[in-house]
Parts: structure tokens; C-alpha cells; sequence
């Protein structure tokens, strides 16, 4: 009946037919080129049509009176023309102009690696990183993948172009966390503090980057947490070396995620072969709460809060008491709390607002000696976003610092107990600008005082980005960039200054066919660094602030997830030359943290038979130099050079439950860091020394990841059981 | 007797809006008619642009954007090879799929087309997007099948999904046979609302029927 009634307004509306008007032309791009599938219709009608291979759109109406003829392509401007339709036939040709827009325009890629899921232009996602060999899921392992880092594996901390560890800063959702990393032994490599699996994409800056970003002479690592979970989940995860608990719980427009972990290394360490004696190996527990709330239409507001509570003890000997061992005790208590919001304030006005509070405790004793350290870090930002068009737009915001650090050191002779609070105050601009899609510069200022040093210092930072071609591109970035300097500096003087790092950078990049290739020169000019002269450490009269420094290099990456069938690989090559005279160098020397040639290759092979993802990655730093004091030349010796072969592999046993195994220097490979000197020479007029070894030669985890959820699939659920 | 008032009332309803929108119903018509001779991407763009204009003009009409997504999620399992492509036509789909979420938060049938381009969004890049998109895809289903357990798309691409991941976990699919046999047998029992309301998807079944045996 409906049908028949449907089919009756057809044939009836047939039968109404006037004077058609035949409207064609033929779309080009501005350079001439044919366009097809443009849609070319008259406004408020349905009359239209799509231009075919040739470019050419022909199609009739029977309407009369005056029309826009609206002609669309996505990517494009509108083309919008009146038409009068007479019956005759118009014929239009119409040039389409190239929209702009932001996600297809020119980026600044001098100094930047980005990750995400919604970027097309990325060259790393946060999924590399996890399944990155070697990094067992350590994301500051996974980026000493990357060009512009330096491998220290008696560290573990990023160093990035020639730059030491603490010249790197991470913010996670817009605010600085002040303690990244855990607290270990003295070389003993560290681990970031936070799941790589928290976050969704992340900024990854060697250089060069936005004046949002201060107190910081070498790179930042911004990382976005995620945001809401798709379903209510629970989360089991165990591993060699301990196990977590997670749940997320859904409402409307909103989610709230708690975490259990337990680590504990005595079980593995009891069946690996290790070279230092552990007397209670390494112990942490921690627990986590986030929140996440979308308020109206646009707002997301997040809250992270975490604790935990770490201890191990281990057994070195005391090369200033003839070798003899003693107990290096060590517990640290975290606390960290991160809230942010990020909306929409009327239609062009944005605003991203943040806040952290830190409280780390570590308690250290060793032979007779107790050192308490206290950090407490608060944080606030606020920074507000305005387009003015689509091709400018201006960013402006303020924040606020405070930092105090507190450290009792009790030794059978003496006591040092020194403290500093400082209170940073800063506030910036920048304003980006599009010439067009393949033309970009961002130019801004940066101004930061500190109460404690009582020094205001402004920053400049530019940088542009100009499209060559439709897939490659070149980018400068320069800048000048300042930092307080260290806190171990700042707690007996505040007579010195910030640091100060100028960074010149120039890159190239071109992607095509997912093959991506970067080729990065720069060069960073370093002074006003804190020297140290030979007087006693607790002086202020120690420091000043005539120290400098340079560091050159080049970084090429490629990366090719196209040749190789269900392969990808990348690899990275930074070449670094590097002087420094600071902290208690004699003389203008290389540091200790550079090495010339880093090279990595990273390789991951999917195969869909085994439904597994295995990965191997090799990594070659050549060596780095060391201070023998028994030597006249200052950091005159070399150690050996690093080499590390790693493999690891996943394999999804269910759509719900993830079985991984990884081995770090399979081959065993004997890495060495130098050597420790003691303080005093002995009987031989020679200073005793021994050799820096990682804690073990080969390490490997395996570990289980199941995820529960309720909706959708029971049928996985059922099968767990 | 309720019901029989009931689906008079429906159809009148239907007829009233039919008469009040011939050019509407018309022009659907014709276009949705046109679905049978597309091939290549251009001409899923072509219907999708034309779906477009419709929808430009009936801006309280949720079934032309409908059809408009549904072109280019086509287009994206058509496209061969290029993923910045096959992800270009499933943003503008995605645009679509966002209006009809807001403009018809009951319908069943938005829901099923949603958890249909999740699914499109994954095959571009199953290792890198797998675990994301099959949890979006899963979830949006579920929201089609709990406003409507009998729409049969719905039950369709669950079941397409289900056999999916068996496959790919190596367990046996033709554990789901029975469901499909069944899904199959009771398409037709499904009514849509109007004449230019989804109807697609009864070849699929059969197609999967027919690999049963």
C-alpha cells in the first residue's frame, strides 16, 4: 500500500515537466587540473551533480528564476556563483581554490617528534613505543630510539643534544612534574615514573620549542593523558617482576580509573645472574585514582593523583675504605596529584588551565652516613588560546612555580642541613601565523623571574616551517632558552643566575608513501653555567656563574612501515661534537654523558598467522670518556663503546588477553660505564678504582595483560574462565 | 486491535509526510535507486555528494546524511591501497555520523551505521588501531541493538564482528551459523518506516548463510 502510494508521487511528479535548463562546466584546480567528483548543485535544490574524470559536471532543472550555483570539494574553498535559469543552457568553468586548514597546513617539525592518534603527520605513536624492544615499556627507554639522544645506561635519563639529563623537563597534560623519574643507586639506571599505557599521544621536543615551555635548556616531553575510557573495564596485569590491578567505571560524561601495583625483583633476581649483591632487592608499591569529567559541550576536565612507596638495599663496596662493603639503603614515598581543564570559553576564546602538586621523601643511608632529601613542587598555568583567523592565532598565559628543596646529611662527623624555596613567576606570548598552507612562523617571548635568584630573564623563540614540495618540507627553529640551575647548587647559594642554552636548529623532512626521512643540523650555545671552583662545597662563594659550553650535531631518522610487508622499521643517527667548561672541570673538556655516534635500528614484524608482534631493536653508542684522576688529562679515558641487542614479543592470545616476553642484551654483550675513583690515593700513590657495571648483563620480563569488560563481548568472558 | 489502530496511525503519518515532501521522497528515491550501479570510489562519491545536496536542503531529515556517511564509508573498503586517502573519506563520513548522533540520538539505525565506520576506521590499520576501534565499534552496536534488539543491520554487523575476531583467534566461526541462519530467516519481519529508510544488508546475510554450508 505505502509502496504503491510512493510509486504513484513519483509518476505524478513525472508528469510536471517545464523548461529545463542544462547547466555544465568544468572544474580545474588554480594550476589547471581537472577535478573530479566536485559536487555542483543549485543552492536549496536538489538539482546537481558530480564533476567526472575530465572535470566536466552537466545536469538539468526544470526551475526558473535566480539560483547560487554552489560548487564543493572537500579540501577546497565553496565556489558560489548566481545563475539565472531560463531554459537555455549555462555553461560556467570554475577554478577551485585550496582551503586552508591547520590539520593539512605546513607544521613545525625543527626539533619535534609527535605522537597521536588523529595526526596524519606522525612518525612515532604511542603504540611504538610500548612495543619498542629494549624499552620494556619504559617510555624514556623507547626515546633513546629516537636521533638526538644519548644512550647512558648507567643513567637511563633522557640526554638530548648534548644536553645532561636534568636539562629535559616532562609535563603531563600541561603541567611540569618535578620528579619523572624513580629514585635509584648511584649509577643504576632509573625508569620513568608513569605507565606509558596513561597516555595518548605525546610532543617529544629536542629543541627549539614553544616560549609555553620554560626551565628547560634542552627538551621537553609533553604528554597527554587519555581521555575517556570507551567501556566500564578491569585491567589485570602480571609480570616477572610484579603485578597491577586496574578498573575504570563509566557515568555519563564522565569516568573515574583506580590502580593497584606491586613490583618486587627478588623472585627474578634470584634465578638472573646479577652483578651487584642486592641485600633487599628493589620493592614498590603504588596506587593511582583518575578522573575525567567533560563539562558542557566542549570541556574536559582531568584529575590524576597518585602514591607510592619504593625501598631496595644494596651491597657495594666503598673504595674509600679499601673495598669494603657496605649497605646502600634507599626508600622513597611520592606523591603526585595533576589536574587540568581544557574548554571552550564563548566561540573563539579557548583556555587550557593546570595545576600539579609534588612531595617526594627519599631517606638514604649507607655505612654511617643518613642523607634525607625532600622535594615539594607546586604548579599552576593558565593559558588562553584566540584565533583571530584562521591563519592567525594568538596564545598568551601565565604561570606559577614554587619549588622547595630540603636535604639533612648526617655523616659520624657533621651535619648539613640546607633547604631553599624558591618561587618562579612567568608568563608568555606567541602568536603563530600561516602565509599560506606551505608557509608558516611562530614568533614569541617568554619572561620568567625568579624570587630566590631575585633574576628576570625575557626568551625569544622563533620558528618557521615552508613547504617544498607536496611532501617535504624544511623548518627553523631558534630561541633562547634559560634554567635555574641545579638544586644541589641552589642549597647553599642563590648568588648565581639561570643558565642559558641558544638553540639554532635546521630541518628537513619529507614523507612520502609512508616513508618518512628527517635530517636535523643545529647547534646550541651554552653559558653563563655554574662553575664550581676547588673551595668547599658549602660555600656560596663556590659558584659562579662562569661556565659555558657548545654542542653541534646532525640527526637523521627514517622510518619505512611500506616495504616490508607487515614490517617497520626505523632508524636513528645523531652525530654530536661537544666541549663544556662547567661544574668542577679544570678545563674545557667533553662531558662524561656525550657520545659521538648513537645509532639505533628499531624493527617490528607482524605476523597475523601467530597473531604476533615480534620486535628487535640494536643500539650502538660509541664511547664515552671518563676522569681517571690518576691521569693528568681530565675526562683523558674512554670506556667502552654500548651495544645492546634487544627482542620482544607479543602475542594476543584473545581479543582481551595479551601474553609478552622481552629480553634486553640478549647476546650478552659486557657494557661497562667507566670507572669510579676513590676520594684519597693509597699506598701506592694511586687512586683505587673499580668498574661501573649495569646491575646485569641481560635483562627479560614476561608478563600477561587480560582486560575484562562487561558490554559487547560475554563471549570473551566466557572463555577466560 | 490497539496495534492495528496503531500502524494505521503510522502509515498515515508516513503518507501525510510523504505528500507534504514529494520532491523529498522523490529525489531519495531515485538516488537510493542509484546505489545498484556504483563501482568504482568515484561513483560512491558522486551518490554521496548527491546524498549531500539533500541533505544541505532537508536539514531536519536524518536519512540523506545517512546515506552520505554510508557512500564514503563504502568508499574507504573500495579505495585500494593509500591510507591517508581511505582516512580522508572517513572524516567526512565521520562529520555526518556526528550530526546524525545529535539529531536522531534514538534511532537504531545511526547506531548501526556508527559502529559500521569504527569498523572502517580499524581496517585501515588493524595493528596500530585494533584494540581502540573494535571497542568503539563493539560499544556502538551495543547502543543500536539495546534501542532496537530486531534491527537486523545492527544484528548484522554484530554478527560479522563476532565471526571476525573468531577467525582471527583462531576459534571456529561457524560456531555463529546458527545465529545467522536465524537472523537471516526473520529479515523480512523487520518493517523500516518509511520507504527511504535503510533496508541494505539482506545480501550480506545471505552471503553469510551461504558460507555456513
Amino acid at each position: 500500500m505505502r509502496r504503491l502510494f510512493f510509486y504513484l508521487l513519483f509518476s505524478l511528479a513525472g508528469l510536471h515537466v517545464f523548461a529545463q535548463t542544462v547547466i555544465t562546466g568544468k572544474v580545474t584546480e588554480e594550476n589547471g587540473v581537472a577535478m573530479a567528483g566536485a559536487n555542483a548543485y543549485l543552492k536549496g535544490t536538489y538539482d546537481g551533480t558530480s564533476s567526472n574524470e575530465k572535470g566536466v559536471f552537466k545536469f538539468k532543472s526544470t526551475k526558473t528564476g535566480s539560483f547560487d550555483l554552489v560548487v564543493g570539494l572537500v579540501g577546497y574553498e565553496q565556489f558560489t556563483r548566481k545563475v539565472e535559469l531560463k531554459g537555455d543552457t549555462i555553461r560556467i568553468n570554475v577554478q577551485l581554490k585550496e582551503a586552508f586548514n591547520q590539520l593539512n597546513a605546513v607544521t613545525i617539525t625543527a626539533g619535534t617528534f609527535e605522537a597521536g592518534d588523529k595526526k596524519r603527520a606522525v612518525t612515532i605513536t604511542p603504540l611504538d613505543m610500548m612495543t619498542t624492544a629494549g624499552a620494556a615499556g619504559d617510555m624514556y627507554g623507547a626515546l633513546q630510539t629516537l636521533p638526538g639522544t644519548t644512550t647512558n645506561g648507567e643513567s637511563g635519563r633522557l640526554f638530548v643534544k648534548g644536553g645532561d639529563s636534568e636539562e629535559s623537563q616532562t609535563y603531563i597534560d600541561g603541567s611540569l612534574v618535578s620528579v619523572p623519574y624513580n629514585s635509584t643507586a648511584p649509577n643504576l639506571a632509573t625508569r620513568g615514573r608513569f605507565n606509558p599505557f596513561m597516555f595518548k599521544g605525546m610532543v617529544f621536543s629536542t629543541g627549539g620549542y614553544s616560549a609555553e615551555y620554560g626551565q628547560a635548556l634542552s627538551s621537553v616531553l609533553l604528554l597527554n593523558t587519555n581521555d575517556m575510557p570507551a567501556e566500564d573495564q578491569l585491567d589485570l596485569s602480571v609480570l616477572s617482576v610484579g603485578a597491577e590491578v586496574a578498573g575504570s567505571k563509566l557515568w555519563k560524561n564522565g569516568a573515574v580509573t583506580g590502580s593497584f601495583g606491586y613490583n618486587n625483583l627478588q623472585p627474578y633476581m634470584s634465578i638472573a645472574p646479577q652483578n651487584y649483591h642486592w641485600v633487599q632487592a628493589p620493592e614498590s608499591a603504588n596506587a593511582a585514582i583518575s578522573l575525567r569529567q567533560k563539562t558542557g559541550k566542549t570541556g574536559m576536565f582531568k584529575l590524576y593523583s597518585s602514591i607510592s612507596r619504593s625501598s631496595f638495599n644494596l651491597n657495594q663496596e666503598d673504595l674509600n675504605q679499601g673495598g669494603k662493603p657496605i649497605d646502600y639503603e634507599l626508600s622513597n614515598n611520592n606523591y603526585f596529584l595533576n589536574a587540568s581543564w581544557n574548554g571552550k570559553l564563548g566561540e573563539n576564546w579557548s583556555m587550557n588551565s593546570a595545576a600539579s602538586f609534588t612531595n617526594n621523601k627519599d631517606n638514604i643511608g649507607f655505612d654511617q652516613t643518613t642523607v634525607d632529601k625532600k622535594i615539594q613542587g607546586i604548579f599552576l598555568k593558565n593559558v588562553f588560546t584566540h584565533p583571530f583567523s584562521d591563519k592567525f592565532i594568538l596564545k598568551f598565559g601565565g604561570e606559577f612555580s614554587a619549588k622547595s628543596f630540603g636535604q639533612n646529611v648526617v655523616t659520624s662527623t657533621e651535619t648539613h642541613d640546607n633547604r631553599f624555596i624558591n618561587n618562579n613567576f612567568s608568563g608568555f606570548t606567541e602568536a603563530q601565523v600561516y602565509a599560506s598552507s606551505n608557509f608558516t612562523t611562530r614568533i614569541g617571548a617568554r619572561m620568567e623571574y625568579s624570587d630566590y635568584l631575585k633574576r628576570f630573564k625575557v626568551s625569544p623563540r622563533l620558528s618557521t616551517a615552508y613547504k617544498i614540495s607536496e611532501n617535504g618540507q624544511f623548518s627553523l627553529a631558534y630561541g633562547w632558552f634559560y634554567q635555574n640551575p641545579l638544586d644541589d647548587y641552589l642549597l647553599y647559594t642563590n648568588q648565581i643566575k639561570p643558565e642559558r642554552a641558544d638553540h639554532y636548529t635546521f630541518s628537513y623532512q619529507s614523507t612520502i608513501n609512508e616513508r618518512t626521512i628527517k635530517v636535523e643540523l643545529y647547534y646550541k650555545d651554552y653559558r653563563d653555567l655554574v662553575k664550581q671552583n676547588g673551595d668547599a662545597f658549602y660555600l656560596p662563594t663556590s659558584y659562579s656563574n662562569l661556565g659555558n659550553g657548545y654542542a653541534k650535531g646532525l640527526d637523521f631518522f627514517w622510518r619505512d612501515n611500506k616495504t616490508i610487508k607487515n614490517g617497520d622499521y626505523w632508524i636513528s643517527y645523531s652525530y654530536l661534537d661537544i666541549k663544556r667548561n662547567y661544574r668542577n672541570f679544570p678545563t674545557e673538556a667533553i662531558p662524561t654523558f656525550a657520545s659521538k655516534h648513537n645509532f639505533s635500528v628499531v624493527y617490528k614484524h607482524w605476523f597475523a598467522g601467530l597473531r604476533s608482534l615480534a620486535g628487535a631493536n640494536f643500539k650502538y653508542s660509541s664511547p664515552r670518556v671518563y676522569n681517571n684522576p690518576n691521569s693528568s688529562v681530565f675526562n683523558g679515558e674512554l670506556m667502552k663503546p654500548y651495544r645492546s641487542l634487544d627482542l620482544s614479543w607479543s602475542f594476543l592470545y584473545r581479543q582481551n588477553i595479551i601474553i609478552y616476553g622481552a629480553v634486553t642484551n640478549i647476546t650478552g654483550f659486557k657494557n661497562e660505564f667507566g670507572r669510579q675513583y676513590a676520594d684519597t690515593i693509597d699506598a701506592n700513590g694511586q687512586y683505587p678504582s673499580s668498574s661501573i657495571k649495569p646491575g646485569s648483563n641481560r635483562f627479560f620480563v614476561v608478563a600477561c595483560f587480560i582486560t575484562l569488560t562487561k558490554k559487547g563481548k560475554a563471549n570473551q568472558l566466557d572463555k577466560i574462565e | 486491535m490497539k496495534k492495528i489502530i496503531l500502524v494505521i496511525a503510522v502509515l498515515l503519518v508516513n503518507m501525510v509526510s510523504i505528500a507534504q515532501k514529494p520532491e523529498f521522497f522523490q529525489t531519495m528515491g531515485e538516488t537510493l535507486g542509484q546505489y545498484a550501479s556504483c563501482r568504482t570510489v568515484a561513483d560512491f562519491q558522486a551518490l554521496g555528494n548527491k546524498f549531500q545536496m539533500i541533505a544541505n536542503v532537508e536539514k531536519a531529515e536524518w536519512s540523506p546524511l545517512y546515506y552520505h556517511a554510508h557512500c564514503f564509508i563504502i568508499m574507504s573498503f573500495v579505495e585500494q591501497g593509500d591510507a591517508v586517502k581511505k582516512d580522508s573519506y572517513l572524516d567526512e563520513a565521520e562529520k555526518s555520523i556526528d550530526k546524525l548522533v545529535a539529531m536522531a540520538p534514538n534511532e537504531a539505525e545511526v547506531f548501526a551505521l556508527q559502529s559500521f565506520y569504527y569498523t572502517a576506521r580499524l581496517v585501515v590499520n588493524p595493528m596500530e588501531r585494533g584494540q581502540k576501534y573494535s571497542a568503539l565499534s563493539g560499544q556502538a552496536v551495543g547502543k543500536a541493538l539495546a534501542l532496537d534488539p530486531t534491527n537486523p543491520r545492527a544484528r548484522l554487523i554484530k554478527l560479522q564482528g563476532d565471526m571476525g575476531s573468531a577467525r582471527f583467534f583462531g576459534q571456529d566461526p561457524k560456531t555463529f551459523c546458527p545465529q545467522a541462519k536465524e537472523l537471516l530467516a526473520t529479515w523480512d519481519n523487520f518493517k523500516p518506516k518509511s520507504p527511504i529508510d535503510p533496508a541494505w544488508g539482506k545480501d550480506q546475510a545471505e552471503g553469510i548463510v551461504k558460507g555456513c554450508q
